[in-house]
């Protein structure tokens, strides 16, 4: 092993991967300190201290955009970068497309930050950066897809390995998606803003149809492609089913794309439409089981290894929520739950337990997998990553314990009739009800933002480790 | 390690990545493929019992047929089954509960609605989230009002009368208080002495002297104070001026200053600047004539109405 991680490191390109791997930590620290401020100033109002730039409206893109593209975002540019190259044993295509896919995405981030605090915004959830920041986006994507096509077609594998398929279908998805839900006409050259192409139901349709599968194949079929290689890779133990993977895999990729209406239940979208939406989110549950039970299949025979191993811990966790968020929001979109769940907290809470369970377990395991690799070391300390682990579990459960408090207590407050006929609560009533939860809520954020804060210290040690000992080696063979 | 794996368990696929990565040809789990199916066939279910495929100008009706009720107007309304018929629905069976309710408040004056016992407690039921979701963004919940932005309307004074008709006109019509700057017609000296005397009419602690000079202010035709406020500063309900003689204080926070520099700094600034920030919408068109009613008696219950 010893010796083959130097050769590794010149075989393939790792520089890339370690900036995207810095980034992806810093993001994510950045994204949930204003989710914190954000959650706590549903909590205490008082904390917007009548300042327009750091109003819940503003700050809140700041979050997810920080968390969802900051974060996850460079999470997969790095694994991906790391997966495609290792898989097809070729270094990555493009030569200085690959480091413009890093300033400019990181470039993208910060701008998108700075225009929403002052106010730009095309006011469509998760793709809310206005038309310039759009164009860039487009550009960087598309020198991603060439890179990671330019490496699959000059592996020196026979086969394509199953995280690639992953991978290729959410950097493809994503690009058609990010196209079109972005058509709009820019009021003028030289001004931010912009109107959307499409007007009315069919401008809904389109941002849920691309807002949903933001989730689909930005926030689940490219993390499973993360899943797909590093939980066999950190448990030494092969994929459990290779037939699974294929069918969950087209299953998966053909449901998603027709979810995006049950977004729109009990609105203007005609009802048939909001039916398939439905259906196909039922239908979508099994398809993404497959991934699960794949993963968790891949880790039976290594149970030995939870006891110790705090890495493969993250990763069990994170199935597991990717395994209960994935049974939630089908049950969520029927008609008739969704009449209940529909604007409340349940929905916020939902997506936490993808997006904190899910998404940001599955990418602390493949990192903590990764950052030792990549700069030749071990980790630091792998006390400080069981305390993370900890953090984190306790704040996301915090987070969603509460969530589905206050979001069924509001769906049960809105609609309640008295015996006159009148509705029995107003809304500032529902508003303060949620108060605790509201505050159990922040609690929950803070517990996981701390946990990634000791992340972040865990990787700046382990870096700092690899790098000095970089050193003292290059020295060490020069005298010599 | 993934060679005893091979020769004991099941087969893997026989590829090898990054030097250990390797797949299991397992098939797949009966139970999951099963469960695929029963989803499967769940959609079919779903797809007959609500509207769904479109098919050429139309599509599956479902099997509800149509959502026929009778509306608070006493008319037959009917939809194919649609989410949004449903919802309308709840809301007129609600809406038919209310009517008669809303018919007696109408036919009602106001002084008999107080003393019908059933329909005080509609009044009530309706009124709180009427006013809750209309009303306490500004007036706060309950009434009390902002010190500084928003009357009081739990209390017994009243800008423009607390009389049921003029609570209801209020609401109605909106009201929109005015009082001009009076930073060019007086020096600072003579706004001083104002504020003094405007505080010693309500019992506050006011340098004597000061007070007397801002009297005759009050009542020359300089300032012409008691234009609006009338010669015993007792305000006039038809302008909405304020009773200055009272311990009621919306514009100037006296209550909350901490000394009495402090309150006369406060009554100063209204002096000097004036007011035009009073504004209460009209809500006439955003609700209807009943439920400008039924709040008129919420409102007027709700401080010492007159």
């Amino acid at each position: 092993m010893a010796a083959s991680v130097p050769a590794a490191a010149e075989q393939y390109d790792y520089e890339i991967i370690k900036k995207f791997v810095v980034m992806a930590i810093v993001w994510a620290v950045v994204g949930m300190l204003v989710g914190v401020y954000i959650a706590s100033e549903l909590a205490w109002p008082f904390l917007n201290f009548d300042i327009p730039y750091i109003t819940f409206g503003r700050f809140r893109p700041v979050h997810t955009g920080a968390v969802i593209f900051g974060f996850g975002g460079s999470a997969l540019f790095a694994t991906s970068y790391y997966v495609v190259q290792r898989t097809c044993q070729a270094r990555l295509w493009g030569g200085g497309l690959v480091p413009f896919t890093f300033w400019g995405w990181q470039a993208i981030i910060v701008l998108a930050a700075i225009s929403y605090v002052t106010g730009y915004s095309q006011g469509r959830e998760y793709a809310e950066m206005e038309w310039p920041i759009d164009i860039l986006i487009e550009i960087v994507w598309v020198c991603y897809m060439m890179i990671y096509i330019g490496t699959l077609m000059k592996r020196k594998q026979p086969h394509i390995y199953v995280a690639n398929w992953f991978y290729l279908s959410f950097i493809l998805a994503t690009a058609l998606l990010h196209t079109f839900n972005n058509l709009a006409v820019p009021v003028g050259l030289f001004t931010m803003k912009s109107y959307s192409l499409f007007s009315g139901v069919q401008d809904a349709m389109t941002q849920w149809w691309y807002g949903h599968n933001a989730v689909g194949f930005f926030l689940t079929a490219a993390f499973l492609g993360m899943m797909y290689y590093f939980v066999p890779k950190h448990a030494g133990r092969p994929v459990y089913s290779y037939r699974l993977s294929i069918v969950h895999f087209w299953a998966l990729s053909f449901m998603y794309m027709w979810v995006g209406t049950h977004h729109l239940h009990w609105t203007a979208l005609p009802d048939w439409a909001s039916t398939l939406g439905a259906t196909f989110s039922i239908m979508l549950l099994l398809p993404s089981w497959g991934g699960m039970i794949n993963g968790i299949m891949t880790l039976s025979g290594a149970w030995d290894k939870l006891r110790t191993d705090y890495v493969m811990r993250f990763m069990i966790v994170a199935l597991s929520f990717y395994g209960m968020s994935t049974f939630e929001g089908p049950l969520m979109s029927l008609k008739d739950v969704n009449a209940l769940s529909h604007y409340t907290d349940w929905t916020v809470g939902h997506v936490h337990s993808g997006a904190l369970g899910w998404v940001a377990m599955i990418s602390f395991g493949s990192l903590y997998h990764m950052i030792p690799r990549l700069w030749n070391t071990k980790l630091f300390s792998d006390k400080l990553v069981g305390v993370h682990f900890w953090l984190a579990t306790i704040g996301v459960l915090l987070y969603i314990t509460a969530m589905w408090i206050s979001g069924i207590s509001q769906g049960l407050m809105w609609r309640a009739f008295d015996d006159f006929g009148n509705l029995q609560y107003s809304f500032v009533e529902s508003v303060a009800a949620m108060h605790p939860f509201y505050a159990m809520r922040a609690i929950g954020g803070m517990f996981f933002l701390s946990g990634m804060c000791v992340m972040a210290y865990n990787a700046y040690r382990t870096i700092r480790q690899g790098v000095r000992a970089g050193v003292a080696g290059q020295t060490a063979a020069a005298a010599a | 390690m993934a060679e005893n794996v091979q020769n004991q368990g099941p087969q893997t696929t026989g590829h090898v990545w990054d030097d250990t990565l390797q797949e299991y040809n397992n098939p797949l789990p009966a139970w999951w493929i099963y469960g695929f199916y029963a989803t499967i066939v769940f959609a079919v279910v779903y797809w007959l019992i609500y509207p769904s495929w479109p098919i050429g100008k139309g599509f599956l009706p479902g099997v509800f047929g149509n959502i026929t009720y009778t509306n608070a107007e006493g008319q037959n309304e009917s939809w194919h089954w649609n989410t949004r018929a449903k919802l309308l629905r709840e809301t007129q069976e609600a809406a038919v509960m209310q009517k008669p309710y809303f018919d007696k408040l109408a036919s009602l004056p106001f002084d008999k609605i107080s003393k019908d016992p059933e329909l005080s407690s509609f009044v009530t039921s309706a009124g709180k989230p009427l006013f809750a979701d209309n009303c306490a963004a500004c007036h706060q919940s309950g009434g009390g009002g902002k010190i500084g932005s928003y009357p009081n309307l739990a209390d017994d004074n009243w800008i423009y009368g607390g009389s049921y008709e003029k609570i209801q006109e209020t609401i109605t019509k909106g009201r929109h208080g005015y009082m001009p700057p009076f930073a060019e017609a007086l020096d600072a000296g003579q706004i001083k002495a104002l504020a003094s005397y405007v505080l010693s009419l309500s019992g506050n602690h006011a340098d004597a002297a000061l007070a007397a000079q801002g009297k005759d202010l009050f009542h020359s035709n300089t300032a012409a104070c008691f234009y609006c406020h009338g010669d015993d500063a007792k305000g006039r309900q038809d302008i909405g001026s304020a009773n200055l003689t009272d311990k009621v204080w919306l514009w100037a926070n006296v209550p909350g200053a901490a000394d009495d520099a402090g309150k006369l700094a406060e009554v100063e600034k209204v002096i000097t600047g004036g007011l035009s920030k009073g504004v209460m919408p009209t809500w006439e068109g955003r609700l209807n004539q009943e439920q400008i009613k039924l709040l008129t008696v919420y409102v007027h219950e709700l401080g010492g109405g007159k």
